[in-house]
């Protein structure tokens, strides 16, 4: 049997306790913790932007080349206002070849070319995102933009790539990201294009703060 | 002789609060992040299978959590100095394994994936926290909640030995 003192640390403890889960489960629904920048090829605008986006996209979806349209507008119109993280969410059981797509990309990314190649896969995604066999496209780009073979392929079997890749997948599953594409504005959540643009239209008065 | 103890008591009490602090902070960190990153840091240390570098990750941060605050408020104290002592010494543990056999570990993992810096660092960084380890287990018992608790528990003993 407790003694009244042990029980008192008892009681101590489970309040400790208590107290100390509910701030990190808190911290974490509002993304309180440090930011996970996306590599450097894969983040536009300076870091210290007062309007932060971080966009988690799948190269294979219809409605992310839509929203990618939308993304680098804004940045047009709101030149080192904006500072935007790119990170890969393919939707593995929709789009077969999303996930080759994200690695191929930031293998790209690594000479310099991320946008560029995006931006090809995303112009053509028609021709290669249901393909039964590796589309052909993504080493035809890679000849179109100039990129180094052997580099590109050397980064393709690189494990340490498809973990960055795997690693912004474990991000957007634990920030409960299950549709793409899915946007945070400053923290705040928009999903697809219509969301991003409707967020889009305080970006003059948070500009102003 | 008073002088001295107090001296102590502070020494035990400071050490309390940094190393609880410590604690609460370095776990904090990775349970706000995706446990597949602290997953991966503990993989890389090759001791434990994939799922039981999950299982860690998942479970390790909490711990760490919990000790660091019932360390810093000193609720059982010495068994939470004690505890956290012997993560440290399976910390250590870790670390020295990974540089005898020259483990390609580019991040530690005990500050989540925010923090690189290296193996080295993270063995001598963690001697000095287990001296606090110790310290707070020999005289941090002042000023703490269990000190508030015996002490209370000892006035209420005093108060029914009184003869009517």
């Amino acid at each position: 049997m407790m003694n009244r003192k042990t029980a008192l640390k008892v009681f101590a403890a489970a309040a400790l306790v208590f107290a100390s889960t509910l701030a990190t489960l808190l911290s974490r629904s509002y993304d309180l913790g440090p930011a996970r920048p996306a590599p450097a090829f894969r983040a536009f605008g300076p870091e210290n932007a007062k309007i932060r986006i971080e966009e988690f996209t799948d190269l294979s979806c219809p409605a992310c080349r839509t929203a990618q349209g939308h993304v680098m507008q804004l940045l047009k119109l709101y030149p080192g206002s904006i500072r935007l993280d790119f990170k890969h969410h393919p939707l593995l059981e929709l789009h077969p070849w999303a996930l080759h797509a994200a690695v191929y990309s930031d293998c790209a990314g690594r000479q310099g070319k991320f946008e560029e190649y995006t931006g090809l896969l995303f112009e053509n995604q028609e021709k290669w995102s249901q393909s039964r066999e590796e589309p052909v496209q993504f080493a035809e780009y890679v000849k179109t933009l100039g990129l180094d073979a052997e580099e590109f392929r050397k980064c393709a079997d690189d494990p340490a790539v498809r973990r960055q890749v795997e690693m912004d997948i474990a991000e957007s599953g634990f920030k409960g990201v299950d549709a793409t594409p899915t946007f945070f504005i400053n923290g705040k959540r928009a999903v697809g294009g219509l969301q991003l643009l409707e967020q889009a239209r305080h970006f003059d008065n948070l500009l102003k703060e | 002789m008073k002088a001295y103890t107090k001296a102590l008591d502070i020494l035990g009490i400071a050490a309390r609060l940094t190393l609880g602090g410590v604690f609460v902070y370095a776990g904090w960190l990775k349970a706000v992040a995706p446990p597949e990153e602290f997953a991966y840091a503990i993989e890389t240390y090759k001791v434990v299978t994939p799922k039981l570098a999950m299982l860690a990750a998942l479970t390790v941060p909490w711990i760490e959590i919990y000790l660091g605050v019932f360390l810093a408020a000193g609720v059982f104290t010495r068994l939470s100095a004690l505890a956290i002592g012997a993560m440290m010494v399976g910390f250590e543990g870790l670390l020295l394994q990974a540089i005898a056999r020259k483990l390609p570990v580019t991040s530690c993992g005990c500050f989540g994936s925010s923090h690189n810096n290296s193996l080295g660092y993270e063995f001598v960084q963690n001697l000095g926290l287990l001296v606090l380890a110790v310290l707070a287990w020999k005289y941090g018992a002042a000023h703490s909640m269990d000190s508030l608790i015996e002490g209370r528990a000892a006035d209420e003993g005093a108060g029914r030995g009184r003869p009517r």
